[in-house]
């Protein structure tokens, strides 16, 4: 049997067993209830919620992206793992705290959080906007992802849409029918999966390519040093691009609603050793780093349509590889996106419904809300899927710009939790400005000053005008103040 | 230990670190050489700190006033 053929059995068959679990998952739960669709009714243990939030991270851009970066850029690839590890700590403490008020309110979203702080529906509805727009163009790369893992597997036999289609689809299913929980326990699934496949194949790659990592890094240092540093003459990014991009990683990443619900998902203790655990997660992605730096000088970039393509590139092409190797490959990458995009598009649906929705059509019942949230999960999916495979045009640089924008949260949300100071005006003019901003130096400008990532950019206006606006309105009433704040 | 003495000292743990990864005291290991298990300087670099941090976390865990709270409110 030739290796495509290997490899798409087992790519089918880890489909299979990844529907089987997502839909098991689900069953034997109370099928009508909000809470259990939602926030798996708060009770996700340790095991399950470490997955959840790893396997959100260890997402397409992991198996593509990081080598892609290793290859093509060299020493700032670091950037992937420090933010990994660190990005997550603040959760310990403001983690807890997001939970009990959440349980108090009865929330599910980072809309509802800011509404209930803050009082605003606008201010919700925005939220909502920005985080179905950054949802979609988020899922729109882990769907790509699939298809060009399917496409380059199987040597071009599963067009792109069909592969985006079977992947996707499955997603979509085992979340509509089992909510939180299905997604949870897929990704404990798959994220093992994944784990055990980026070091075999990492490993092997290495290994085969140059007898160990310290004879190819040796070489490296001999020949080209600046490769593995950063701000140097030749070096592919300057220090104050890389320490802005981490920053801006590590403020943003909680401020994603799929991981920012999950606070209402489980026990104050639970959060806490999620924390604690977390960063052996970030140490699984140094063979997918290694995996990149031993492409350089093997594989000549003119070869590759993108960066990205290198790991598959390197397997199918370059490398006498077995096929279940490729099989192997195309199941953990597969794994690798679908449990980032399981819990973005859970949480997309929870977040329009919330946020927009609720703030247009005031009572709505329980019933009705959980069933929008379901029909929700198919919807976004189809506007998902259609904008991979068909391209949006003038689409892409609104949801590219509401990608970055997530991180303009940050200040609303800190201030609901910690500042007694801040008012209704004061942060959504922040967010509108920080918002504004962060979409010119992105889209339009052609450069930032200082190398700036332009998130920062916008995250240093939105403060200032946060606080500004804040200090000139008049204070909120003590006790929608203390009913956040005061939470310990 | 007080709730609010626990918070500081586990943001100070968590941000010392964190400072020796970026600029400027990142400059301390932005070389390729010594090669140490393996990885260039600034790699080995970056996951010895994780590491300490991870370590460092652990056990100002067991310190944690709060440590044994549950969910219900």
């Amino acid at each position: 049997m030739p290796g495509w053929q290997i490899a798409l059995v087992m790519m089918i068959l880890y489909l299979v067993i990844a529907l089987f679990v997502g839909i098991m998952a689900g069953r034997g739960r109370d099928g009508s209830s909000l809470d259990e669709f939602a926030v798996a009714g708060g009770k996700l243990g340790l095991f399950v919620m470490w997955f959840l939030m790893g396997g959100a991270v260890f997402s397409a851009f992991s198996f593509l992206g990081a080598p892609g970066w290793a290859y093509s850029k060299g020493a700032p690839a670091l950037y992937i793992i420090t933010y990994t590890a660190f990005a997550i700590l603040p959760w310990y403490i403001i983690g807890p705290k997001i939970g009990k008020i959440g349980k108090k309110h009865r929330l599910y979203t980072v809309a509802g959080f800011l509404k209930g702080r803050f009082n605003s529906p606008a201010l919700a509805v925005i939220v909502g906007l920005i985080a179905l727009f950054a949802s979609i163009q988020y899922l729109a790369t882990q769907m790509s992802g699939m298809a060009i893992i399917f496409e380059i597997m199987t040597e071009g036999r599963i067009p792109f849409w069909l592969g985006a289609l079977l992947s996707y689809g499955i997603v979509v299913v085992y979340v509509a029918t089992g909510g939180l929980r299905a997604a949870a326990w897929s990704d404990v699934f798959q994220g093992l999966l994944m784990i055990l496949i980026s070091w075999i194949v990492g490993l092997t790659i290495v290994y085969q390519l140059h007898g160990g990592t310290t004879d190819m890094f040796a070489t490296m240092a001999r020949e080209t040093p600046e490769f593995l540093q950063i701000g140097k003459e030749g070096s592919s990014m300057g220090t104050v691009a890389y320490t802005t991009t981490i920053l801006v990683s590590v403020i943003g990443f909680l401020m994603w609603p799929h991981l920012f619900s999950k606070s209402y998902a489980s026990s104050p203790r639970t959060i806490k050793k999620t924390v604690l655990a977390y960063p052996i997660f970030a140490l699984f992605l140094v063979p997918l780093l290694l995996v990149g730096f031993a492409a350089k000088g093997i594989v000549d970039s003119g070869q590759l349509q993108s960066a990205d393509q290198i790991l598959p590139y390197l397997i199918t092409t370059v490398m006498n590889l077995p096929g279940w190797l490729y099989g192997l490959v195309g199941a953990g990458a597969l794994a690798a996106a679908m449990s980032t995009a399981d819990a973005i598009t859970h949480s997309a649906s929870l977040e329009v419904t919330d946020g927009v929705v609720k703030s247009i059509w005031k009572n709505l019942s329980d019933k009705t809300t959980l069933l929008i949230m379901r029909v929700g999960v198919f919807v976004i999916g189809a506007l998902a899927y259609y904008i991979t495979v068909f391209g949006g045009q003038g689409l892409i640089a609104l949801l590219l710009g509401a990608y970055g924008s997530i991180v303009q949260f940050a200040p609303g949300v800190y201030s609901a939790l910690f500042w007694r100071r801040a008012t209704t005006h004061g942060v959504i003019s922040g967010l509108v400005v920080g918002t504004l901003v962060n979409y010119y130096f992105q889209l339009v400008a052609t450069s930032t000053p200082f190398e700036i990532h332009a998130g920062i950019l916008g995250l240093i206006s939105n403060i200032v005008i946060m606080v500004t606006v804040s200090l000139l309105t008049k204070k909120q009433s003590e006790e929608d103040i203390n009913r956040y704040v005061d939470v310990a | 230990m007080s709730k609010a003495k626990f918070n500081t000292l586990y943001i100070a743990v968590g941000f010392i670190p964190f400072l020796m990864l970026v600029f400027p005291f990142f400059e301390i290991a932005n070389r390729a050489t010594p090669i140490i298990f393996g990885l260039p300087f600034s790699f080995f670099w970056v996951i010895l700190w994780i590491f300490i941090t991870f370590v460092a976390l652990v056990v100002l865990y067991r310190f944690d006033p709060d440590q044994d709270e549950e969910g219900d409110v």
